[in-house]
């Protein structure tokens, strides 16, 4: 297993300096530099001279071609030192930090809601499949699943914010009230609770749709295998069968699903964080890209792309405990 | 007694499109182009997707609108309030990058050796003019609202439902009003005010946007101000006399003694003598801050209220040299050296926290991506127990930052904001019920924004005037005004407004009316003939033949895109063929920079003196993208800039507004209305061509009634 996980982690190095040349080399090809967008927004008062930017372009490098700005982006990378943003003017981890809290509050607690949720609900499906009140969920599902996160986000607002002002279901955008400062812990921990309820259902009731069709997928096919009429025929309890020996059939694919959704507890959604002014990695990141501000870029980038070899090394490793059958010795 | 509010020109908008929605509202998210689109497939490929709903959002991120210039970047700045269990963290300690830079640092290493002469050796031979003064709320007293019709009252304003111009004006004219008496005012209010995006810094020389520059102006100690013509004076705020030397080459400036720092310290001269010398030092990131400043020889303290500004040379435009923003030299001398970038040691993140300021208000609380409070300062109007400046009349205001301006308006609807800037598709769509009436009003009026199709005369197509004159004849203004422009907008006739005095009176824009017959004759005249029947007009160039067919490129953004698509049908009638190209705006404005494009769909915030367009029409200048080129234009602007007679500079720039007609240089739009949406307690907005805030007294005239 030791030596399975030294392999793998060689191999993920490897990956990690590809993908960082590559989106190193695309984002330094993408027409414009940060200082386009200085320059476009520079009041026609004071107008940047071309020796000033001539000398900001030196300052941040950009005078260099972008295969030498990337290895000593790499370098200062390994030494711990992961530049400055160029539009905030301050170290790039001082303008991801701060994001980090917000994102993770609505992922964690949308994933684990999504989980939890899904669950059940697909092992429902599956024990009911093919009747009306399964048909009814399935096609309420597929419902959620098409509707759109912006658009469901919108009216809710509407609903909750605007029809619902003065009543005890009101609720606002933002991640706290006018008043937080003043209120007391407790408060302080309702007043975020509230605030997230309307994104938290946004960016989950999507995924819960997917997952909880995923499961019941898996289960589908496991349930027409020979050892679940053996189950059934031992007189198991119905749901000892669907739980104990169905589920836990379905744990690879779901298990390599878990792996797949951990870089996105980081990566925020762009929309979302916008409609609900949430301060969340997905606008840092969109806002980045949009203002060539590439050392946010690339930090962001680092910092899913290990969070997306993680996920697949920590998967690759649940097999194993899923799966009896896997072994990596 | 004036306040002071933006003593800094503010940053305004735009280059290629000013005064959309506002970049991070929900139409400034969903753009993007190729690029990006690569990168979220190669994300995708790593698994980067959003999280909650890996493939809805992505797929929308595709879709592609443009940002544009308002708003500037919607990028975070750092938490300054610890939450605990918001999630939210304090921002860990970085160790302090590096200057680049080799030696120790030098303050004012940008500055060329000067020696300032003793004080009495250029009194000795300056030969003062005085030069004004100005108390900027009695001055919009006594000028602005003494021509203005008499108001109607208030409650028929507030009950106006603004449908006509009639009725606009009639709002504008009464809520506008200062406060008749003392008691009309609540002194205790609070205004919630909407950004899009968050402060980056608090520091006044680092602000590069619209929301630095706006909370920099209720912070920021500065001495000059321009009104709402744009008439540029020193503010009796601040400042004593202010005298100008008879050649221009220098500027004296007596302080009050009565200005403190929010810490209690003195402002004096020495500390603007230093900010000169901080923003022209090259490791410090004050870029915008340095525009302007460094046409300037040297700044000089002689005491701690006498100060004087060397200029380079003598201009009519160095009146706008002289301003730029101060930060108190008692703190800063103290930590420059150690960290040049005034971001990084603990002592610059605690000042960011909580900075010393010398505006009417200083900050009391931020956090990142939320809101900024700013709290009015006592002893900015009272000094040793006497009020001595006008009393701001909020005593807090709140940035909130809403980056959706659609969820801004529904702010707005619930009280929580008490001003929006409205996007012209929330102005006609989402502002009309009564659940937008109940609590608020809304107005517009013009602001200097114009927008053009703007020709690379670069190209073979758009070298010759006539064929410049023909496509502004194709095109059909009034179908752009009356359908893509809510039939308020003003059409744009040149380089200057029609209300600005450096627009020649009863200007003929000729070129507006629609006129296909005429246009074909110039076509044909520049030797644009369809030669070969195939429906499209061609020429010989460099001896091919060259169909009359060219790219058009414009941010993607649907009511631009709708208005190069009326261009494309329009030139169509006449045998050129037109393809819309809508970019990202990252990409139009490298595009625009580097000029390659044809022909583009651009705007231009208006600058405070006339000679900004200099930048923009003189031959080789840094954005005159278009490569237009004009000798007579050139030295006209070479005479304006050396002309101090007023009137003579006036004719001076009229002449080049009609050279730079006749040329199309550009073919003029449009200018888009500042639309606004004010809670009804509000009064006191007047606009100026740059909207109701970014002038003198501009936001600090603006007030809450008080509940009688």
């Amino acid at each position: 297993m030791l030596n399975y996980i030294i392999r793998r982690l060689a191999i993920g190095s490897v990956t990690l300096l590809m993908i960082t040349f590559v989106v190193y080399g695309l984002i330094r090809n993408m027409p414009g530099t940060p200082l386009t967008v200085d320059l476009a927004e520079s009041s026609p008062d004071k107008q940047i001279s071309a020796e000033e930017l001539k000398r900001r372009a030196e300052i941040y490098g950009l005078d260099k071609p972008w295969y030498v700005a990337y290895w000593k982006w790499a370098g200062n990378v390994l030494q711990g030192n992961l530049g400055r943003s160029i539009q905030e003017k301050q170290p790039v981890m001082r303008v991801i930090m701060p994001r980090i809290g917000p994102t993770l509050l609505l992922s964690v607690t949308s994933l684990a809601l999504s989980y939890l949720l899904a669950v059940p609900l697909g092992l429902y499906g599956s024990a009911r499949s093919g009747r009306l009140d399964e048909r009814t969920t399935s096609v309420f599902m597929f419902m959620l699943y098409s509707f759109p996160s912006f658009v469901a986000a919108l009216l809710l607002l509407n609903l909750f914010y605007v029809k619902l002002d003065g009543t005890l279901f009101h609720l606002k955008p933002g991640m706290v009230s006018d008043n937080y400062p003043q209120l007391t812990m407790g408060g302080k921990v309702l007043d975020v609770f509230k605030h997230s309820i309307l994104p938290v259902f946004c960016y989950t009731y999507g995924s819960l749709a997917y997952y909880s069709r995923f499961v019941k997928a898996n289960m589908e096919e496991v349930i027409r295998q020979d050892y679940m009429r053996t189950a059934r025929a031992k007189g198991l309890s119905p749901l000892t069968v669907l739980v104990k020996h169905g589920f836990r059939n379905t744990m690879i694919p779901f298990v390599t699903m878990l792996g797949l959704t951990l870089p996105g507890l980081l990566s925020g959604s762009v929309i979302l964080e916008e409609i609900f002014s949430w301060p969340g990695m997905g606008r840092l990141f969109f806002s980045a890209i949009t203002t060539r501000d590439y050392e946010v870029i690339m930090t962001e980038i680092l910092i899913y792309t290990l969070m997306t070899l993680a996920g697949q090394l920590v998967a690759d490793i649940l097999y194993a405990f899923v799966d009896p059958r896997v072994t990596y010795s | 007694m004036a306040r002071r509010i933006s003593l800094v020109p503010p940053r305004k908008r735009p280059l290629v499109g000013p005064n959309g929605p506002r970049r991070g509202s929900l139409c400034g998210v969903l753009r993007g182009g190729v690029h990006f689109a690569v990168l979220l497939v190669l994300l995708g490929a790593v698994g980067c997707g959003s999280g909650g709903q890996p493939d809805k959002d992505g797929a929308e991120n595709n879709a592609t609108t443009p940002a544009d210039g308002d708003g500037a970047t919607d990028k975070p700045a750092e938490k300054l309030t610890v939450d605990g269990g918001t999630g939210a963290t304090s921002p860990a300690p970085e160790k302090p990058v590096e200057p680049k830079t080799s030696g120790p640092f030098k303050l004012g290493n940008l500055v060329p050796p000067f020696e300032a002469p003793p004080l009495a050796e250029i009194d000795a031979k300056a030969e003062w003019v005085d030069m004004p003064v100005v108390d900027a709320t009695v001055r919009l007293k006594e000028e602005y609202w003494k021509a203005r019709p008499e108001p109607k009252p208030v409650a028929e304003a507030l009950s106006a439902r603004n449908v006509s111009p009639e009725t606009n004006a009639m709002i504008l004219d009464t809520l506008g009003r200062l406060p008749a008496s003392e008691a009309a005012a609540n002194w205790n209010a609070s205004i919630n005010r909407h950004t899009a995006a968050d402060v980056k810094s608090t520091n006044p020389l680092l602000a590069s946007s619209t929301i630095e520059f706006d909370v920099g102006g209720l912070i920021g100690f500065g001495l000059f101000s321009f009104d709402w013509l744009m008439r540029p004076f020193a503010s009796s705020d601040a400042v004593v006399s202010w005298q100008t030397s008879k050649d221009r080459m220098y500027d004296k400036i007596v302080l009050r003694d009565d200005l403190t720092w929010s810490d209690g310290t003195p402002i004096t001269a020495h500390d603007i003598e230093f900010s000169f010398l901080t923003i022209m030092s090259k490791e410090v990131p004050a870029s915008a801050q340095r525009s302007g400043t460094d046409k300037l020889k040297y700044v000089k303290a002689y005491d701690d209220r006498t100060l004087v500004y060397f200029h380079q040379e003598a201009l009519a435009t160095n009146i706008w040299n002289v301003n730029f923003s101060v930060v108190p030299k008692h703190i800063y001398e103290k930590t420059i050296a150690a960290d040049p970038t005034l971001q990084d040691s603990d002592e610059h993140v605690a000042l960011e926290r909580n900075p010393v300021t010398g505006g009417a208000y200083t900050i009391t609380s931020r956090t990142r991506d939320q809101e900024i409070v700013l709290e009015r300062r006592e002893s900015y109007y009272m000094h040793n127990g006497k009020q001595v400046r006008d009393k701001p009349y909020f005593k807090q205001i709140r940035f909130k930052v809403m980056a959706d301006s659609s969820v801004a308006l529904l702010g707005v609807k619930t009280g929580d904001i008490d001003e929006l800037q409205l996007t012209p598709d929330l102005w006609k769509t989402q502002t009309n019920g009564d659940d937008f009436y109940e609590r608020n009003t809304k107005v517009y009026a013009v602001e200097w924004v114009e927008f053009h199709f703007l020709w690379n005369c670069s190209e073979p197509f758009f070298r010759d005037k006539r064929v410049r004159q023909a496509l502004a004849l194709a095109f059909d203004h009034e179908e752009l005004i009356q359908s893509l422009r809510l039939g308020i907008d003003q059409p744009s006739s040149g380089m200057f407004n029609a209300a600005s005095p450096w627009s020649p009176p009863n200007f003929n824009a000729r070129f507006q009316k629609r006129d296909l017959e005429k246009a074909e004759e110039l076509l044909e005249a520049a030797d644009w003939v369809d030669h070969d029947g195939d429906g499209i007009r061609d020429r010989m160039v460099d001896g091919k033949s060259v169909k009359f067919e060219f790219s058009l490129q414009t941010s993607n953004r649907p009511d631009r895109i709708a208005i190069c698509n009326l261009l494309k049908e329009n030139l169509g009638q006449i045998g050129i063929e037109v393809n819309v190209r809508p970019l990202e705006f990252t990409v139009l404005s490298e595009n625009m920079r580097t000029h390659a494009f044809q022909a583009a769909f651009g705007g231009w915030g208006t600058g405070t003196d006339p000679d900004t367009t200099e930048n923009i029409f003189g031959t080789g200048k840094d954005r005159n993208y278009g490569n237009y080129s004009s000798p007579e234009v050139d030295r006209l602007y070479g005479l304006g800039r050396r002309e101090f007679d007023f009137d003579k500079r006036l004719e001076i720039y009229r002449q080049i507004h009609r050279e730079l007609y006749e040329d199309q240089a550009y073919m003029w739009l449009y200018y888009q209305n500042a639309y606004y949406a004010f809670n009804k307690d509000l009064r006191g907005y007047v606009f100026s061509p740059r909207g109701p805030f970014n002038y003198s007294p501009g936001f600090s005239g603006i007030w809450k009634a008080s509940a009688q």
